[in-house]
């Protein structure tokens, strides 16, 4: 399989001389979905921006399809590597969401036909068919970063990468971003996504990196919420569904696939159920409260610090 | 949130909403220059009559342009004091000659912002944009003011944001040194935040391929009623200074 995104060894400084990212490498495949997850402030955003030459530090450490970023090829790259920005507002600045879409498209010279074509269709990925005249600063926050997903889709990229896709949104625009993301890949794009939103990992990526100035991990998405300790060390968690699972075998409930979303659960729990003959078995044994209170322990750390107790 | 907003009446059916975005420009825009241009009470008299009877024809609401115009006049009133001082015959004297040159000066202020809303007010702010581009009005101009109509908004929600923060810690405003202060810091942090926005704008730009040049598409075609609309405004405009001509000729 090609490697569609291929970074190694980045390093990079912010203007002031703090150093953002240290020795930073990554190979992503083509087809893949892939997450990054990491603390505020680990650096997500700013590696984001290198990957289709916004900035420019270090020398031909980002790769994209085999080819380094140059001042000549910048214009390809960012028709092949379409970024998808944190704050809608940053990315919806013309006066109709037919023009924002559009925006890209007439930049890449394509004819009138063409670009109203793609337009259509990106619109209608995102379910925004009929806002064309719409105004973004009309727009509800689900709405802006829908039409902001779309305005990077008319330029077909074949690499899509999305800043916090989920932060800020209710449930339902939520898990419909969720799902678009999933669609996405399903055709075919090439993706990855920096986000907060752990719960939302394991739907949308395979492989997991995790980033806190520099790669501290990486693996399946599994294997990288199977390392809670890692995870802890440095201000992440894993999704609930986890949590319940950790808290089940607490309680004597073995299992060997973790399962990290609720498809998984309710697909591992009926597994379970028919191969136990009917049931599955809890019970509190010896080390039952020892382990619970391990389990506690770390959550309640949480909720000491916020109590301030 | 509610914004004020200029084109908050583009959807009305009117002969002027109905006129093609680029003529609508450049004919209403040409009587504004040819009312601002008078030197004539009465003639800015007809000037003003003409601007009311195209905002009536566009069936913008009155109480939305008084609304605006409170400031214009706001603006103006001044005038009225200081004209009739400023023209001078020797030594300070109340000229009431002046008090007709402020007149002169409200009636064509009105004029001219009284046409603004038949101009930009009939019509959805993008078609403005666009019609200026056709207009081949230097694209960097139409850049500037796409995106000042566009981050207004998001300005005011910001600053609406900042100020009700401050009010939920019990600012007040009083006329003190710590009211200004705080304002002054907190309009200061509005600089800051739209710094730091512009850059990211700008990224999310360059992202999506800019080159420095934006690029519309319009629907724009001129019909033979939309000529016959600019011809009709053009010779209100030149009408009026063919009136000036022929009125000054009387004189000699």
């Amino acid at each position: 399989m090609r490697k569609a995104i291929s970074v190694s060894d980045l390093n990079y400084k912010y203007p002031d001389g703090t150093l953002a990212l240290k020795d930073v490498s990554m190979d992503i495949f083509e087809g893949e979905s892939v997450a990054l997850i990491g603390p505020n402030g680990a650096g997500k955003s700013t590696f984001l921006l290198h990957l289709n030459g916004v900035l420019k530090e270090g020398d031909g450490a980002v790769k994209i399809f085999g080819n380094e970023i140059h001042d000549r090829n910048i214009h390809e790259i960012r028709r092949k590597v379409g970024i998808v920005f944190q704050d809608p507002d940053d990315q919806l600045f013309m006066p109709t969401v037919f023009d924002d879409v559009a925006f890209g498209p007439i930049n890449l010279g394509l004819g009138k036909d063409e670009v109203e074509r793609r337009v259509k269709v990106a619109l209608e990925k995102v379910g925004l068919s009929g806002y064309e005249d719409r105004s973004p600063h009309h727009l509800s926050f689900g709405e802006k970063k829908r039409a902001s997903f779309a305005t990077v889709l008319s330029m077909e990229p074949d690499i899509l990468v999305l800043d916090e896709p989920t932060s800020n949104l209710d449930p339902k625009s939520r898990s419909e971003l969720i799902n678009t993301i999933k669609e996405l890949n399903d055709d075919g794009k090439t993706i990855i996504t920096a986000t907060h939103d752990l719960n939302a990992v394991p739907d949308i990526a395979g492989r997991v990196y995790v980033l806190d100035k520099t790669i501290v991990a990486q693996g399946t998405t599994r294997e990288v919420f199977e390392d809670l300790d890692l995870l802890r060390k440095i201000n992440l968690d894993v999704p609930e569904v986890v949590r319940l699972f950790e808290v089940l075998r607490c309680f004597g409930y073995d299992y060997e696939n973790l399962p990290l979303s609720i498809e998984e659960a309710i697909s591992h729990l009926t597994q379970a159920i028919e191969s136990e003959g009917g049931h599955i078995h809890l019970h509190i044994h010896e080390h039952t409260h020892e382990r619970l209170s391990r389990t506690k322990e770390w959550h309640n750390h949480h909720t000491v610090k916020k109590s301030g107790k | 949130m509610e914004y004020i907003e200029i084109d908050e009446y583009h959807h009305l059916m009117s002969p002027i909403h109905q006129w093609d975005p680029r003529a609508k420009i450049v004919s209403i825009l040409t009587l504004i220059f040819s009312v601002v241009l008078l030197y004539d009470l009465e003639l800015a008299a007809l000037g003003l009559i003409f601007a009311v009877i195209l905002l009536l024809i566009s069936k913008i609401p009155l109480k939305f342009v008084m609304w605006h115009l409170r400031w214009v006049v706001l603006f103006i009133l001044p005038f009225f004091l200081i004209m009739p001082f400023a023209v001078l015959e020797g030594d300070i004297t109340v000229n009431p000659e002046g008090f007709e040159y402020a007149f002169l000066i409200l009636i064509k202020a009105i004029s001219a912002v009284i046409l603004i809303f038949p101009m930009i007010g009939t019509m959805r702010f993008n078609s403005t944009a666009k019609a200026l581009e056709r207009l081949k009005i230097p694209n960097k101009i139409v850049q500037m003011i796409i995106f000042t109509y566009r981050y207004i908004f998001v300005f005011i929600d910001e600053f609406s944001d900042i100020s009700r923060s401050l009010d939920s810690r019990g600012f007040r405003r009083r006329t003190n040194m710590h009211t200004i202060r705080t304002l002054g810091k907190a309009i200061g942090m509005l600089f800051v935040k739209s710094y730091e926005r512009s850059e990211r704008v700008y990224n999310a730009m360059c992202s999506r391929g800019y080159t420095g040049n934006l690029k519309t598409f319009d629907k724009f075609e001129m019909m033979r009623n939309d000529w016959v609309k600019m011809f009709i405004v053009m010779g209100m405009a030149i009408g009026l200074h063919l009136l000036h001509f022929i009125y000054f000729m009387e004189m000699i």
